[in-house]
């Protein structure tokens, strides 16, 4: 993407005077620039539809006030947290607790350089750009632990401690589920994982129902990968039922308690852009990323039609509550398949691989981490120590070993 | 398996903090995350109601009583009307019992409803304690009706009632008690089964009978251990003999008998008793019957004393009350189920961690404002 940018900026014949260095320079600057409002009106975004769906959990209305139901709420919030005194506690360290909230925000910033959004759009065509991302976001911890430390408050160091043994240990069964997804693509590169996840294919390779040839759907221990990727990246990203670090009714806000205005909105900007990542993650791991579920239009045409004889079977025998709400998954899928039945246009888009098919995979996966959020209960810090290293890292080792038979056995992979 | 070590620091938790159900403030000496001692430090919502009582009249303490927990102002006040009735030896009219016994329970309700919800919270579940305020919200409707208060009411007076209930009080508290059945159900659903919630709260600060009975808890906590104490049952005052009801017990379901998993539903099960009492107590109300006919034109109890108790939602509420035969009462001492179920906090707590102090604490059910007075 930096590189088109810079030849279409060179295209124009008034700008070819400018080195190629500077207009290198420049689309690197403005793919930076794009990256980060990206991030900060995603924030924006999901801190809206997060309070929204919260409020239909909790059968409540959310923010109604600011524009039309309250769709500039946040504007409003973040403008209001702009215009905040900065307030540094007395005896906190100023050097630290001024950088902490910047690194957050710049590591989980700086992940979303290697994610494509499609097969054209992404900042850094990366070969090895799973393990960049991993290993940049690893930084974020370094943040936390700076901003509880210098916060010189014994909840803010309870929250940050809490963080970095939480995030440490649950980096490792992660790391592992991600690689044995990598040891079935044999790259670190992002794109050739999801271009190797084209087209439909069996079940599991031999269980005959059509599904996409997602990794979630290769074999059993990759899909059990993908739930332990799941728990693990909640728990990295600090959401309930994982959120100890922030544990509002404990360390009332853990790092975060100092810290006012601008600074707090860093983080809150930093914690929904980790939230974000996670859920490309798993699209571009699990779900095949911006590939579309269908592989082609006239396959598209018969899943849709499966897809909402089902939701109309779910309707009618689960007797659900008929209700605003209950009823969009059924309208949706009748609306889908009738539009994909009369416009073959539509359909032809429905199987064509595309920004769409990401965005609507992350969103998704981004409902889900709040669906859990509000709904779990916390669990305890030893708990939680208890859920990685005893649960998770040996379910992921195991994963690995299967994952490796399994491609053996199938014969993807011969010695 | 030995632990190690680390250098111990005090925590101060409140008297500004979210889970500390008001302003009370715990020191906590940690290790760690490992809590080895747990000081409350009470007082930052005192009030003096005892010494105002000492110099108001009988009938202006009312409203002070409901001050105190005020989460459960109907029943403060009906303890407190009842200790004075009993000095001046007023007979009520039916009429009046049915409807005290219908707002107390109802009070109940919605102070377990609180209690649940809140705990719910402790343990970082949000959406629990929306859905109890939900239920909570009716109850309050029914008391506004009837009173014109949604949180302190001054509604139960001495001999009496402020007001008869409305027309259409009836059909509502029937309609909020066939709904509130299957909204428990929703709270099982989405709480007391929960597997985190069931790892969070079970074998936590686990009560002992012993422990509960030699630091004088009472109520639902002491119940969860196991204590089958209620004074509704076991000394029945007002017109509670006449009523068909469960005592919930704490057994140990999820771990051990009086852990916080116990005192939890305990309540949850409480408040099914409770409109059961309600509905039988709606069922039974006489139609006719003035509610001021026993309110007494002037209150001058005879020397002497009277210590009153009843089952308020936290235990038992205690009037000590002193009388020199004057309009105005010698002495009022209020024997706060809070303060005494507040006291085992040290005995239970030591050696859990933070998380669990705070959920221990959520599931004893405190209310600062009746702890201080």
């Amino acid at each position: 993407m930096i590189q088109s940018l810079a030849n279409w900026i060179l295209s124009f014949d008034i700008l070819s005077g400018l080195g190629s260095s500077l207009v290198w320079g420049l689309s690197l600057f403005i793919v930076a620039a794009l990256i980060f409002v990206f991030v900060a009106v995603n924030a924006i975004v999901l801190v809206y539809v997060e309070r929204k769906v919260s409020a239909f959990m909790q059968v409540r209305l959310g923010p109604m006030r600011v524009g039309k139901f309250g769709v500039l709420q946040t504007v409003a919030d973040a403008l209001k947290l702009l215009q905040k005194e900065d307030i540094i506690p007395e005896k906190a360290d100023k050097v630290l607790f001024t950088i902490g909230p910047w690194t957050i925000l710049v590591a989980s910033v700086a992940t979303f350089a290697a994610i494509p959004f499609s097969d054209t759009l992404l900042a850094a065509n990366m070969n090895i750009g799973l393990f960049y991302v991993i290993s940049i976001s690893s930084i974020v911890v370094l943040g936390i632990v700076m901003a509880g430390w210098a916060s010189n408050n014994k909840w803010s160091l309870y929250g940050a401690m809490r963080s970095a043994a939480q995030i440490i240990s649950y980096e490792i069964p992660v790391g592992i589920t991600l690689v044995a997804v990598v040891a079935v693509v044999g790259s670190l590169n992002l794109q050739t994982i999801i271009q190797s996840q084209g087209g439909v294919g069996n079940l599991f390779h031999w269980i005959p129902i059509p599904l996409p040839n997602w990794y979630i759907f290769h074999s059993p221990f990759l899909f059990l990968a993908a739930f332990v990727y799941m728990i693990g990246a909640t728990a990295e990203i600090n959401r309930t039922p994982f959120d100890i670090p922030e544990s509002e009714s404990e360390l009332v806000a853990g790092f975060m308690t100092e810290f006012s205005g601008l600074r707090w909105a860093l983080f809150f900007l930093s914690e929904y852009a980790n939230a974000t990542l996670v859920a490309f993650l798993v699209s571009i791991v699990f779900l095949g990323g911006w590939q579309s579920p269908f592989a082609s239009y006239s396959g598209a045409q018969a899943a849709l039609l499966v897809i909402s004889l089902v939701a109309i079977m779910w309707t009618v025998f689960v007797k659900v509550k008929i209700g605003r709400l209950s009823m969009y998954p059924l309208g949706i899928s009748i609306l889908t398949t009738m539009a994909a039945w009369l416009f073959p246009g539509f359909a032809i888009w429905l199987a064509s691989p595309g920004l769409f098919w990401i965005v609507l995979k992350a969103a998704s996966i981004i409902f889900l981490l709040m669906w859990f959020r509000w709904t779990f209960p916390r669990l305890r810090v030893d708990q939680l120590m208890y859920v990685s290293w005893k649960v998770i890292l040996p379910i992921s080792l195991i994963n690995l070993m299967g994952v490796a038979v399994w491609m053996w056995l199938s014969g993807e992979i011969q010695f | 398996m030995g632990r190690l070590h680390a250098e111990e620091m005090i925590l101060n938790m409140g008297p500004q903090h979210p889970s500390t159900h008001g302003v009370l403030r715990l020191k906590l000496t940690t290790d760690g995350e490992i809590v080895s001692k747990i000081e409350p430090v009470i007082g930052y919502l005192h009030r003096s109601f005892e010494k105002h009582a000492e110099n108001l009249e009988y009938q202006m303490v009312t409203p002070f009583t409901g001050r105190c927990d005020y989460l459960a102002a109907m029943g403060s006040e009906h303890g407190y009307a009842m200790a004075v009735e009993k000095m001046l030896g007023i007979e009520l009219p039916e009429r009046v019992e049915y409807l005290r016994v219908i707002f107390a329970e109802l009070q109940r309700i919605a102070s377990h409803l609180v209690a649940v919800g809140t705990f719910g919270l402790d343990v970082g579940a949000i959406t629990p304690f929306i859905y109890c305020f939900r239920e909570r919200e009716l109850i309050l409707d029914l008391f506004e009706m009837a009173s014109g208060g949604r949180l302190l009411y001054n509604y139960i007076w001495i001999g009496g009632l402020a007001h008869d209930i409305p027309p259409g009080f009836v059909e509502k508290a029937y309609e909020f008690l066939d709904a509130f059945d299957k909204r428990v159900d929703e709270y099982n659903q989405i709480l007391t089964g929960n597997k985190i919630f069931v790892e969070r709260a079970a074998d936590i600060g686990v009560m002992t009978p012993e422990v509960a009975i030699n630091y004088g808890v009472t109520g639902p906590s002491l119940r969860a251990s196991g204590v089958n104490i209620d004074i509704r049952r076991t000394q029945p005052y007002s017109i509670y003999d006449r009523f068909d009801f469960d005592v919930p017990l704490g057994e140990g379901l999820q771990g051990t008998v009086g852990d916080s998993w116990d005192r939890y539903y305990v309540r949850v099960l409480e408040m099914r008793e409770s409109a059961k009492i309600v509905r039988q107590a709606l069922e039974q109300l006489p139609v006719e019957g003035d509610v001021q006919a026993a309110v007494p034109r002037r209150i001058k109890p005879p020397v002497g004393e009277i210590y009153f108790r009843s089952e308020n939602p936290r235990g038992e509420l205690g009037y000590y009350i002193v009388s020199d035969g004057k309009n105005i009462p010698a002495r009022v001492k209020m024997r706060s189920p809070a303060f005494s179920n507040l006291s085992v906090i040290n005995e239970i707590g030591q050696g859990w961690m933070i998380s669990d102090v705070i959920a221990i604490l959520g599931s004893l059910d405190i209310v600062l404002g009746e702890i201080d007075r």
